[in-house]
């Protein structure tokens, strides 16, 4: 992106200063990235490997015992455990489901909204509120409509005529509610981005296609969706890594239940780990997320060239 | 068909699609603002309108009791000092290293291609899900003692907000022209001497935002801190709002007092940062 990037060449005019300033203006571009660098080394690699460890190990919860060696007794067991197919496969509803319908949302909504609202600065904030606050802020609000008894939602349904359900307790709704609370908390985060990428393309091609006479239905196709689609694919790939690592909203409306419906990765690693006191295999199916998330990223990025 | 029923159709539609625009608006505030609005008139409304059926769309009877609840009697006024602490802390950090590292990413060239490689590689730490460092992180809080400490949350919050950082402020200077930092080098500045004094106080607006972003992600935060706190010591406010949904109960109004607290500030955080609110949010990737 940066055309005249800099090489530090500028500074052979000796700079003034000790030979210790000196040598620090020297190797400037080292020094100035090395902190950053080394921390979040230490904060990433580092915890990887450790977690590779632990993974090969039986990890007793009482800390005075050793470390039991078991190889890849813990990858193995990621085969066989049932609850844990169940987690992945509700973290893949989730995020499918819930990303599809927040980008559909927030794309038409952009459409509808981008000639009116593009000036209204102040408008445009206040619809972006809801994915700015705390998410745990957010799981006690929908738990509070959700509510069978006294919630708005069930007043609703009975003003309407319709059957009062228990939602987040519910075998059959308690996704859905997850899903909905993360739509009201998150189609702004598209509907923001996609605002963002009309304001951006060019008028002439429009232009031309309206002399060609082209519907509008057919400007979409060719080229509004053409022209949005690097911020499609960011939107896109921030959502998703976003959405595999849900926790608080299920956290706190359904602890995974009921009858495991709402169960996913990021939960079951938790209960693994601290119900269940197993480290040693919690470690190895937060390695298989990691893998997967890895794999999942660095192909969109690389796709999207994004580091350039 | 006649040009004019054309231009009465063309026109029909127009109408019709404001019509549409202006409802969808509409209907988009009210589904946004009354989730908002009811956890806090949730708040001031006394235990038994709480449960009111139907609803009590109005605190009739309002009453600051669960204020005086959560904030007086239980320690959330310590747990909202907490998250503030470690917020600050961790943007502190965050902010002055990654404004180092994106300035560096920005401006200089590196051998083997490093500027695209390391780039790419902070970009990727920040996508890494919070959940599989959890293991690593508490076996070496507990190796250390650290343990429900500040300290610790500062540590593990540093790990995604100086990612974003780091790409907030890459993002910033790169729009910024290189030529005046040139200039400065050319009257005999050093290039450190340039940074310092040419291209920080230009990015001054972007360095604000970043250090906003950084606060509400870090104020936000649930699941770390559930990991390595344990006391009201050191927890943050999410973790005290959590410890009252109980299995046996759940404490509505002093939750509702305490949600609503924690949201207000991320608000007026909000309206100051909204002219960055779309490359905060984006990582710098989209420049709103």
């Amino acid at each position: 992106m940066l055309k005249s990037a800099n090489d530090g060449t500028l500074t052979a005019q000796s700079p003034p200063g000790g030979p210790l300033e000196r040598w620090a203006e020297r190797h400037l571009r080292y020094l100035m990235l090395a902190p950053t660098v080394l921390i979040l080394l230490a904060l990433t690699i580092f915890p990887s490997l450790y977690m590779f460890y632990a993974a090969v190990h039986k990890i007793s919860p009482n800390p005075d015992l050793p470390w039991e060696f078991v190889g890849p007794g813990n990858f193995a067991r990621l085969l066989s455990d049932a609850q844990f197919h169940v987690a992945l496969r509700n973290t893949v509803v989730f995020t499918v489901v819930a990303v599809a319908v927040e980008f559909l949302l927030g794309l038409g909504l952009a459409l509808l909204l981008d000639k009116f609202i593009r000036r209204l600065t102040f408008l445009k904030t206040v619809l972006m509120i809801p994915m700015m606050l705390p998410p745990i802020a957010v799981a006690i609000t929908w738990k509070l409509i959700y509510e069978p008894q006294f919630g708005v939602l069930n007043e609703i349904m009975y003003r309407l005529g319709l059957p009062l359900q228990a939602w987040a307790g519910d075998v059959n709704l308690a996704m859905f509610s997850i899903i909905v609370a993360d739509v009201w908390q998150w189609t702004p985060f598209i509907f923001l981005l996609m605002l963002a990428g009309l304001a951006s393309l060019p008028v002439e091609p429009y232009e031309a296609a309206a002399l060609d006479g082209a519907s509008s239905w057919r400007q979409f196709w060719d080229l509004t969706l053409p022209f949005l689609k690097p911020v499609i694919a960011i939107a896109l790939l921030l959502r998703v890594m976003d959405a595999l690592r849900l926790f608080d909203l299920v956290f706190i409306l359904t602890g995974g239940g009921p009858a495991d419906r709402t169960k996913v990765l990021s939960l079951y690693i938790y209960q693994v780990a601290y119900r269940f006191a197993d480290p040693g295999y919690a470690a190895a199916i937060s390695l298989f997320v990691l893998f997967v998330t890895i794999i999942l990223s660095t192909w969109f990025m690389k796709r999207m060239r994004l580091a350039d | 068909m006649t040009p004019r029923t054309l231009h009465r159709r063309s026109r029909t539609r127009e109408v019709l699609t404001r019509l549409a625009a202006y409802l969808a608006i509409l209907v988009a505030l009210i589904l946004t603002l009354f989730p908002i609005y009811w956890i806090a008139a949730n708040s001031f409304k006394f235990d038994i309108d709480i449960f009111a059926v139907p609803p009590e769309w109005l605190p009739r009877n309002p009453t600051l009791k669960h204020y005086d609840e959560a904030f007086i009697q239980r320690p959330f006024l310590r747990y909202a000092l907490n998250s503030f602490l470690v917020a600050v802390g961790t943007t502190t950090v965050s902010v002055v290293f990654g404004t180092m590292a994106g300035y560096a990413l920005a401006r200089f060239n590196y051998p083997w291609q490093w500027r695209k490689q390391i780039s790419f590689w902070i970009l990727s730490t920040r996508m890494m899900p919070p959940i599989v460092s959890i293991i690593p992180l508490y076996l070496f809080f507990n190796y250390f003692d650290m343990l429900n400490t500040k300290s610790a949350l500062v540590i593990a919050y540093t790990a995604f907000n100086l990612p974003f950082a780091t790409w907030m402020m890459k993002s910033y200077f790169q729009d910024l022209p290189v030529e005046l930092e040139e200039a400065a080098v050319v009257d005999g500045d050093t290039r450190w001497g340039a940074f310092l004094h040419v291209a920080l106080p230009l990015a001054r607006p972007g360095l604000a935002a970043t250090a906003i972003f950084c606060l509400i992600i870090s104020w936000n935060e649930f699941l770390l801190s559930l990991i390595i706190t344990l006391t009201e010591q050191s927890q943050t406010l999410p973790i005290g709002i959590a410890g009252r949904v109980t299995q046996y109960n759940t404490y509505w109004g002093e939750i509702s007092a305490a949600g609503f607290m924690a949201c207000v500030p991320i608000v007026i955080f909000a309206f100051i940062v909204q002219k960055h609110l779309v490359r905060g949010l984006s990582l710098g990737a989209v420049k709103g």
